[in-house]
């Protein structure tokens, strides 16, 4: 009877034992884990994009927690679990389109708006996602995964996992994690390149004050930038849409609580869900192939494709442009949308050679226009391949 | 006040009719009728009978329920399709499919009317009000046994004699990816597409560029024209309105960044510019919560 016990006792134990992480951990899982702790590391030791890699290599590390699949509904690819419920906002699309009227709703387009020719550098910097693309295909990628791949160039985040998650879905979480690990790096990637393709006497220009803008150009500027950008690519609309519904609720200056909600406690849960979620999709058994190594490679290739597209075009625009109206090139890096940090690298590489030369408030303009060149080339490529 | 209310309110019903209308019955057609069934599709019974295909155009979930089907153009109401049968619901981009066997006892989708492969067979789709012709096709005579009669492609095509019998399904598939084998094909490095994305891009942001230019010109035209009326109006306005120097604003820039800095968000005697204000709510508002002060006469 005693030893029938014990020995149904030592049965249960092993099985339990048999269902524990560490009975099921695989080399795989350790490396990912090891990556989910140095997202966590940069993010607090440096302060690289500390909301988004927080959540990212947290979600890292509870996605590739190992366990014996007994049909509980707990991994993330499980129909019907909590994860897999969270993760459809993904899946499906609908979190990058909330965290743009987030975006929209916090963003100052007076730069632009005050000096329009701006616009131009920032889609001159998109090229960067049309290079990785070419590059992409002379890999073996196919269109579509090339398409979702080169977005990776536009140096926004919501825009990647929108773009990839109805081009090539099996890619989304290594476009994702390579999207904003690069994001987060920007400080580091853009300067030696702002520097190699820029002369001493070029990073001196000062630009011209911008001019105070109205209200009614500020409130005119979504409505307008809505119907002529999604009139042309319709298939940017959901990012578009958004963007700039969220900048009209902020400069209407009638629905300041609607615009205090999307840019604060909405964009925030989103940031929360999206991170997590984008996180615990990086299984080991999907994220650790050769094509995650093949995407992180060509995610950095674009950033710096799309550094060097901006400065260059910059570079080559002032040629036309008459003394005393010429760009600084050190803003051409702002074309990428990562904003507001693109912006600030101009501004302390500015800062640099002229300790009186602000570049922010003109970086402003390229970067900001970069959002809305970064939507559009994803409704492009939405269009051509989707 | 009031016209201004019942303006917007009527507005806005027209939107909604116009935006509702997409998910009508209205969205769906006649899409595939086999009218000699010997060797193809059985029913629920395990029998062969004529059957036709109606197809969902739209992107919302349509109810059939209350419409009607008929093969007589003098007799519209000639079959309703039973309501309350959760069925008769059509997803988007679905079909539903009808046996024409003249066995109406046999459940919904079992119309009282069959086809007679000798002579043209009237088709029609009438809307719930009996009246509202939704769709109609007449099926030439002399079809062929189990080769269907359908639109080329669903919902939108042409009719004509089908390769394939598709009960239920789409009545055009695709054995490969076109789009992409094109771009495959013709544009192995991606130039093309490089150049037609950016070209895009530029035009967009372009197009923007000018608009945005000229409402610039308008904007400072008005400004200087208002400043000047100001003046006339003896009310002092600087000379250099709207063109303070890039330091005022980066000096600014900097004191916003250094406020919002972690360190000074911490300290609860740090001065800022932030601006306190309460929003406003019925909700809270006290004034709702009192009773009204009685009124005196």
């Amino acid at each position: 009877m005693q030893e029938s016990f014990l020995q149904f006792l030592g049965e249960n134990i092993q099985i339990f034992l048999s269902y524990t992480g560490f009975a099921n951990a695989t080399p795989g899982h350790i490396v990912m884990l090891l990556v989910g702790l140095l997202f966590i590391f940069l993010a607090i030791k440096y302060e690289f994009e500390p909301m988004l890699l927080i959540p990212i290599g947290f979600g890292i590390l509870i996605g590739n927690i190992p366990f014996k699949d007994a049909g509980l509904q707990l991994g993330i690819y499980e129909e019907g679990s909590v994860l897999n419920i969270l993760y459809q906002g993904v899946k499906q699309g609908w979190y990058p389109p909330l965290i743009f009227l987030g975006i929209g709703a916090m963003t100052d387009f007076s730069a632009l708006i005050s000096n329009p020719k701006l616009m131009l550098v920032g889609a001159a910097a998109q090229f960067g996602i049309f290079g990785a693309y070419i590059i992409a295909l002379q890999m073996g990628f196919d269109p579509s995964q090339a398409g979702a791949i080169g977005i990776i160039g536009g140096a926004d985040g919501p825009t990647a996992i929108f773009l990839s998650s109805k081009l090539a879905p099996n890619l989304m979480g290594a476009i994702a994690v390579s999207a904003y690990s690069y994001m987060a790096l920007v400080p580091i990637i853009q300067p030696p390149f702002m520097r190699l393709l820029t002369t001493k006497k070029e990073r001196l220009i000062r630009m011209k004050p911008p001019r105070a803008v109205s209200q009614t150009e500020k409130i005119v500027f979504p409505i307008v930038g809505l119907l002529l950008t999604a009139f042309l690519v319709p298939s940017g609309l959901p990012l578009l849409g958004m963007l700039f519904f969220g900048n009209l609720i902020k400069e209407s200056g009638v629905t300041r609580r609607l615009a205090e909600t999307a840019r604060g406690p909405l964009i925030d849960v989103i940031t929360i869900l999206l991170g997590i979620t984008v996180g615990a999709s990086t299984q080991a058994t999907q994220f650790l192939t050769l094509n995650s190594i093949k995407i992180f490679g060509l995610g950095a290739l674009s950033f710096v494709i799309a550094t060097c597209a901006g400065v260059l075009f910059v570079k080559f625009f002032n040629l036309f442009l008459k003394e005393g109206n010429k760009i600084n090139p050190l803003i051409g890096n702002s074309g990428v949308s990562a904003v507001p940090d693109a912006a600030r690298i101009s501004q302390n590489v500015g800062l640099e050679y002229d300790p009186s030369n602000y570049l922010l408030m003109h970086a402003m303009g390229p970067n900001v226009a970069g959002v809305i060149g970064s939507a559009v080339a994803a409704g492009i490529l939405l269009g051509f391949l989707g | 006040m009031i016209n201004k209310k019942i303006g917007v309110l009527l507005l806005l019903m027209v939107l909604f009719s116009m935006g509702a209308q997409a998910q009508l019955t209205t969205s769906v057609k006649l899409n595939e009728v086999l009218v000699v069934n010997e060797d193809n599709f059985v029913d629920d019974y395990g029998k062969h009978h004529p059957w036709f295909e109606l197809y969902n155009n739209s992107a919302g979930t349509v109810d059939l329920r209350g419409c009607f089907l008929t093969n007589d153009k003098s007799d519209p109401r000639k079959y309703m399709i039973p309501k309350g049968d959760v069925l008769t619901k059509v997803p988007p981009r679905q079909h539903i499919l009808f046996w024409a066997d003249n066995a109406p006892t046999k459940g919904t989708f079992h119309v009282n009317f069959t086809f007679d492969p000798n002579k043209d067979n009237y088709l029609a789709l009438y809307d719930s009000d009996g009246t509202t012709l939704i769709d109609e096709i007449t099926i030439p005579a002399g079809q062929r046994a189990d080769v269907s009669y359908g639109l080329d492609i669903d919902g939108i095509g042409k009719w004509a004699i089908l390769d394939k019998v598709t009960p239920s399904t789409n009545n055009v598939t695709l054995d490969s990816n076109e789009k992409i084998e094109n771009f495959q094909k013709n544009d192995s490095l991606g130039i093309g597409m490089t150049i037609t994305a950016m070209a895009v891009v530029f035009i967009g942001l372009m197009i923007l560029f000018l608009v945005f230019k000229q409402i610039g010109n308008a904007a400072i035209r008005t400004s200087k024209r208002n400043a000047q009326r100001a003046a006339g109006e003896g009310i002092a306005v600087s000379a250099n309105a709207g063109q303070e120097s890039g330091e005022i604003f980066a000096a600014i820039a900097t004191a916003l960044y250094e406020m919002s800095d972690d360190n000074h968000d911490i300290e609860h005697t740090v001065l800022t510019i932030r601006k306190v204000q309460r929003s406003y709510s019925p909700w809270s508002s006290k004034l709702y919560s009192l009773r009204q002060t009685p009124n005196k006469k």
